[in-house]
């Protein structure tokens, strides 16, 4: 009788959230009052696929949806990235019926990695992808070791684990476990000889602590490793599914020694969400030429990247996550791999979006001196913390670096001079403050 | 004048931008005219403890702030030694807890710390977060960072901040937060601690003077935009604070 109440409840709410415009969690919440343990009644899908890690969850789960559909299956995912208990709860009992019964081939679900646990207590998934597990939001993550040991409870011995081979700590989730899937990169034009970045999270073994080798890196400590204690033995696995060369410069990758997929956006971190996505619907049954398809012609939805126009500037944006480093680094990197004369514009305005911090020392973690490339020509810093960047600026070797507290003055002076391309670096939270100035393309 | 900085374990214990507090300090100690040099120690390696002017170690993780202690109490005796004699340090993170007595892992282990200070470090399962605004009786300007730890520290009789009036200290909230003796600060305040707070940089400057018997020169650098930093991030916090 609880679950019945429980799901009506659920079901109305959901329908006067959606005409109020609010969030996903709450009828999900009171329905988890009513009924505890809903999840563990109701008849979920044959196949529950969770996605979590530190980057890219969203990408993945988008794409993964996608492929799934392509292939025929009804799939039930949480769009709106309610990513706790509550909002997986919401998604789950708005399509059931009044029995408790999905019906659904997939149900897929993009998890918050710090209440995974949570979430999984009543059922768990069947395939688990893990995108990754580095420096991210540590304001509410503490640390990534303490992430990985969040995570660890949530996974069921019966569930299959997807795990990206080239990541140090996440791949530890695949120690003593049969049945791992692994994805990673071979060694690619793109690589580079040793880590990269201000920190060195790669060296190190998570495990043992005892130094680590790299064979090849693909950016900061994701790559090749190889703990040098023979003991330990923690070095990147034998991969799954594989890219096997990658052209950032065409915008081509290779699947498996075979698949040419063309990439929407040259980003190192498309090409792991590309390979994330592939792994684990192949690991549903999807043909490789169905999930390739899909893959050689996708576009993300989510809008983290978005180009307009500010005077004579053609300009794109570059959604970083504040507090996270090395989204940071990548889209820095991708600025220091274009060719054409350049000015690049960093707001750190709200550190987030969710609450309120004055914590700034990610800032340090970020490798700026990316920039430092002869093409970019100036950068402006701007936002209520333009302070902190400058001084975090003082120790690059860059010195074509100006502050404009106000980010609509810093959007009219750049309006008003110059032709060249402009890189918009920011977050979520700040990315609306300059959107505000520019007009959009597309 | 000639200074020798010892960075302690700098590819373990770097989290929330440890290194930024040697950063800093490098280049305001420069600015006074000094020639400084850094040296790291790795795990296993050998170092001259009495002829450092300033050693510092930075916040790990649980995990590799009970690696480090291991490797550090090999230190132990000459750390305290310095510590006597008035040596200037810098402990920022989980590093302040390898100054006590003990420290309890979250999972039951406990092990042991250098026993420079008497304080007992008790790790957890929940994660203690938040902006720090506080005081310290060194200097009459608030103390600004970010707590992030896990442990609850008790038998502090010398804290850095004396009061707290918003955020974590060592074992409540709005408790007095870290651990100063002599020249030995420590904390585990992030922001980076002197990159964060330009007047705590000076002081920590002060100390490796006043070991070698000087007073910090009269005109000293300024850093622009630290102060300005630092304006921003008072500004917001005190607001909460009387909020």
């Amino acid at each position: 009788m609880r679950k019945i109440l429980a799901v009506i409840l659920c079901k109305l709410g959901r329908a006067a959230g959606k005409l109020v415009g609010k969030g996903s969690s709450l009828p999900g919440k009171l329905a988890l009052k009513i009924c505890p343990d809903i999840l563990g009644r109701v008849e979920l899908p044959k196949h529950i696929i969770a996605v979590t890690g530190s980057n890219g969850k969203t990408s993945t789960v988008e794409m993964i949806a996608s492929i799934l559909r392509a292939d025929g299956k009804t799939v039930v995912y949480n769009e709106e990235g309610s990513n706790q208990i509550e909002g997986v709860t919401t998604l789950v009992l708005a399509h059931a019926d009044l029995r408790g019964r999905v019906k659904a081939d997939v149900l897929l679900i993009e998890s918050d990695e710090r209440y995974a646990a949570h979430t999984f207590r009543f059922f768990h998934p069947t395939e688990f992808v893990v995108t990754n597990l580095y420096r991210d939001q540590l304001t509410r993550n503490g640390h990534p070791e303490w992430v990985y040991d969040s995570i660890l409870p949530a996974l069921h011995p019966d569930t299959e684990l997807i795990l990206n081979a080239d990541d140090p700590l996440s791949s530890c989730f695949g120690r003593g476990r049969e049945g791992v899937k692994w994805f990673g990169l071979d060694r690619c034009a793109i690589d580079l000889e040793r880590p990269s970045g201000v920190y060195h999270d790669g060296a190190r073994c998570p495990v043992c602590r005892s130094p680590m080798e790299y064979d090849y890196v693909h950016y900061n400590h994701i790559g090749a490793f190889r703990c040098t204690n023979p003991a330990c033995g923690h070095r990147k696995p034998r991969t799954d599914y594989t890219v096997t060369a990658v052209d950032l410069d065409r915008c081509e990758l290779v699947l498996d020694g075979g698949t040419k997929l063309s990439l929407a956006f040259p980003s190192i971190y498309n090409v792991y969400n590309i390979l994330a996505a592939y792994a684990a619907c192949r690991e549903c049954g999807v043909g490789e030429e169905t999930a390739a398809g899909v893959l050689g012609s996708y576009l993300l939805k989510n809008g983290r990247m978005q180009t307009f126009r500010l005077g004579g500037h053609h300009g794109t944006l570059l959604t970083s996550k504040h507090e996270n480093s090395i989204a940071y680094d990548t889209n820095l990197r991708y600025i220091a791999g274009q060719k054409t004369d350049c000015s690049v514009l960093v707001i750190v305005d709200a550190v987030s979006r969710k609450y309120f911090t004055s914590e700034t020392s990610w800032l340090w973690d970020v490798d700026f001196d990316q920039l430092n490339v002869p093409h970019v020509k100036k950068v402006v810093l701007s936002g209520r913390y333009c302070s902190d960047l400058a001084q975090r600026f003082s120790f690059t070797e860059l010195s074509n670096w100006f502050v404009t507290p106000d980010i609509a003055a810093a959007a009219a002076e750049l309006k008003a001079a110059g032709d060249e391309e402009l890189y918009v670096v920011t977050c979520f939270s700040d990315r609306d403050k300059l959107l505000a100035h520019v007009e959009k393309e597309g | 004048m000639e200074v020798r900085i010892l960075h302690v374990y700098p590819d373990l214990m770097s989290l929330y931008g440890s290194y930024a507090n040697i950063a800093v300090l490098r280049r305001y100690l420069e600015g006074l005219g000094c020639a400084v040099t850094v040296e790291t120690l790795a795990p296993g390696d050998d170092a001259d403890i009495s002829k450092v002017d300033f050693l510092y170690m930075g916040a790990g993780t649980e995990g590799q702030a009970r690696f480090a202690a291991e490797d550090f109490a090999r230190f132990g005796p000459a750390v305290k030694e310095a510590a006597g004699d008035n040596a200037a340090m810098l402990f920022a993170g989980t590093a302040m807890e390898l100054l006590g007595k003990t420290v309890a892992m979250a999972g039951g282990e406990v092990y042991e710390g250098i026993g420079l200070a008497s304080f007992a470090a008790v790790q957890g399962k929940k994660r203690l977060t938040g902006d720090v605004y506080g005081h310290t009786e060194l200097y009459p300007e608030a103390v600004v960072g970010f707590m992030n730890k896990c442990a609850v520290i008790s038998g502090v009789e010398t804290p850095l901040l004396s009061k707290v009036e918003m955020g974590w200290g060592n074992e409540a909230e709005r408790g007095p937060e870290g651990f100063h003796w002599k020249n030995v600060f420590a904390s585990e305040l992030t922001g980076p601690l002197l990159v964060k707070n330009p007047k705590l940089l000076e002081t920590v400057a002060a100390a490796i003077y006043a070991r070698r018997g000087a007073a910090l020169p009269l005109e000293r650098p300024g850093d622009e935009w630290a102060e300005k930093g630092y304006a921003v991030t008072e500004e917001q916090l005190k607001k909460r604070v009387e909020n």
